[in-house]
């Protein structure tokens, strides 16, 4: 089995500062990392080829900076990684970037699955892996928990806000995973010293046959502010039947129930 | 000069980073708390390669360099200074001599095992009576035909009783002093070998540091690791590289206690406003940090002198002197951020506080690290 598992580069949210008065994020020192959900993408891909053979190529879509992910995907149990790069992806937005990977599987040639991220860590569009399934004319499965694929074809756990919901589809199909699908390994030293050698494609724009013009992304970001919870640090004193009183009366006022 | 790490060392700190937080810190309290050597975490050490870190692949390591060994245990002991001192006594006190000093047929007896973390490793030199002066050793080894036999005892063993594999000092020629003292592997399990009590120590209560006893110790000749009268040459060069890990084993500590002191600091409020905003604490940040990139600079440093084979007793000595002395400040310092809480195990401060002494102990004293030092400059 041939399996592609998508990936985004993004900054780490645990790195990232919000100045008091403006709400600006201060990204200064705020390193970089692969969206946590594309690791368990990764780690599913990965665990599917442990079990019945194949190999699984990483794909990322990035500006240069996304270079410094690929020892890091390749660490974690892909055979090999495929990175286009180009500085309009800082400007990317969902419909940018499915259109990016979509031209990049067409590239990659033969494939099984392909399983990206339910939705990334910095903006948590859940539009990427669909969108990628629309162009290339293929099925797709979203809030994936649980997945087995047998005999070409792949058979998924849903989970929605209702319950569980069970599917089977015929591959090749776009999978987007939850986190609660698998705990991504943690690589080890072996793994990290042999991604070094694990082979990298690089590709650009020109090269997958895109040019600016289809690229231009409909999304403009304009401000990305920082949120800031606030207190109100009310206390309740007394009975508890007062004390529940006085709650239901704030959160009246507050109109939250 | 570069002061960035590699991607390779940057991955792999990540990956110890994520590994301590998620599966060592967890535990770092309790094991502490119940002096509970941690035998469940060695198969995953071992898994991560995290047990042979600066050995070659050929031999079972991760075939990873000594500054990388150095991230390791920093990272380690970030969360736990038990588990960094394991890590740190199998890898450069236990199987570095033989990675070093082994025969052909000693390697391949037990270095795969010990490098892939199959089998853990220590190291034992000091006894009753010869600590800092390790030359006093009472423990001999007198060759009976096809074997050593050796009598005495050691004392303050890391890794004792857990241990599968011991390099052992033992005067073969006492009348020879430093000259006549030799360096063997006693398997566990050799007749007339023992362990005693564990020692219940101030700090690292999740290690375990036993003596051992050798009572007519009857182990091969082909036990002899190096030369006969090497053993105190095999010891001194084995410390140099040891103290490179308890460098980074006190650096480790220093900056877990910092991490903790700065995220009470910003949480707790007093006069209305958390204590971050109070000149008085933020000294003490301060000095903490700046003490902490010392340290890091100077056991980074020491490690890629040994990396790239040049001279590293000075800077080994130096990185741990300071770094085992900045632990204990900085440590000091995140107690009395944390004030009465401080002092309570509710906070890991206090244990880091304990952890971090010993590291001005063992592996060579402070003063032993400026004996050396000086010794260096005024030769």
């Amino acid at each position: 089995m041939k399996i592609i598992a998508c990936y985004k580069w993004v900054l780490d949210e645990a790195d990232l500062k919000v100045e008091a008065q403006s709400r600006r994020l201060l990204t200064g020192r705020a390193k970089s990392k692969i969206s946590e959900y594309d690791r368990n993408a990764l780690e599913c891909g990965v665990q599917l080829i442990d079990e019945s053979g194949g190999e699984v190529i990483a794909l990322t879509a990035g500006t240069g900076g996304a270079k410094s992910s690929l020892k890091d995907a390749l660490s974690r149990g892909p055979a090999e990684a495929v990175f286009v790069k180009d500085e309009i992806m800082a400007q990317s937005d969902p419909a940018v970037t499915a259109k990016v990977l979509a031209a990049a599987v067409r590239h990659i040639g033969e494939y099984d699955l392909i399983l990206c991220g339910e939705g990334s860590s910095d903006e948590y569009s859940e539009q990427v892996g669909i969108r990628l399934a629309q162009l290339l004319g293929i099925p797709v499965v979203s809030f994936v928990n649980k997945v087995q694929v047998a005999d070409g074809v792949l058979r998924a756990e849903r989970k929605l806000d209702g319950g569980i919901e069970v599917v089977q589809v015929q591959l090749p199909a776009v999978v987007t995973v939850l986190p609660d699908m698998n705990t991504p390994r943690i690589p080890s030293l072996k793994q990290i010293l042999a991604a070094a050698k694990k082979p990298v494609k690089e590709l650009n724009l020109a090269g997958l046959g895109l040019d600016q013009a289809q690229l231009t992304a409909k999304v403009r970001r304009q401000t990305v502010l920082g949120t800031v919870m606030e207190r109100k640090g009310i206390r309740f004193r007394g009975e508890a039947r007062e004390v529940v009183q006085q709650v239901l009366t704030v959160l009246n006022k507050e109109g939250l129930c | 000069m570069d002061f960035e790490l590699s991607e390779e060392e940057s991955l792999l700190q990540a990956a110890v980073r994520e590994f301590a937080q998620t599966e060592v810190a967890p535990i770092a309290a309790e094991i502490d708390r119940n002096h509970r050597f941690p035998e469940e975490i060695l198969p995953r050490l071992a898994e991560l390669n995290l047990l042979g870190i600066p050995f070659p692949d050929e031999v079972g390591g991760a075939g990873a360099d000594y500054l990388s060994y150095a991230i390791a245990i920093e990272e380690l002991a970030r969360v736990c200074a038990s588990t960094a001192v394991i890590v740190s006594a199998h890898t450069s006190l236990g199987t570095s001599p033989i990675m070093d000093y082994g025969t052909p047929s000693q390697k391949e007896k037990y270095l795969h095992d010990l490098a892939s973390g199959q089998k853990l490793a220590a190291f034992a030199l000091t006894e009753p009576g010869a600590g800092t002066d390790a030359s006093a050793g009472k423990t001999t080894a007198v060759l009976e035909g096809e074997e050593w036999v050796l009598n005495g005892s050691k004392i303050f063993i890391t890794n004792g009783g857990y241990a599968d594999v011991y390099v052992v000092t033992a005067m073969t020629d006492p009348a020879k002093g430093t000259k006549g003292m030799s360096a063997f592997i006693v398997e566990k399990g050799a007749p007339g070998f023992s362990f005693g009590e564990k020692e219940h120590k101030m700090g690292i209560k999740g290690s375990s540091t036993t003596p051992l006893y050798f009572n007519n110790c009857r182990i091969p000749r082909d036990a002899l690791l190096g030369a006969e009268g090497q053993g105190f040459k095999i010891a001194m060069h084995t410390l140099d590289g040891g103290r490179i890990g308890i460098a980074a084993q006190a650096l480790g500590i220093a900056q877990g206690a910092l991490d903790a002191a700065v995220k009470y600091a910003k949480e707790r409020v007093q006069f209305g406003k958390p204590i971050a905003a109070q000149q008085a604490i933020q000294w003490m940040v301060a000095d903490s940090a700046t003490e902490i990139e010392a340290a890091r600079f100077l056991v980074y440093r020491a490690a890629w002198n040994k990396d790239h084979g040049l001279s590293y007793t000075k800077e080994a000595a130096m990185a741990k002197v300071f770094a085992s002395e900045t632990a204990s400040r900085v440590a000091g310092k995140a107690v009395q951020i944390h004030g009465g809480y401080g002092y309570t195990e509710n906070y890991p401060v206090e244990r880091a506080l304990r952890d971090a002494k010993i590291t001005e102990i063992y592996e060579g004293t402070s003063e032993v690290q400026r004996m050396v030092i000086a010794g260096t400059l005024l030769r």
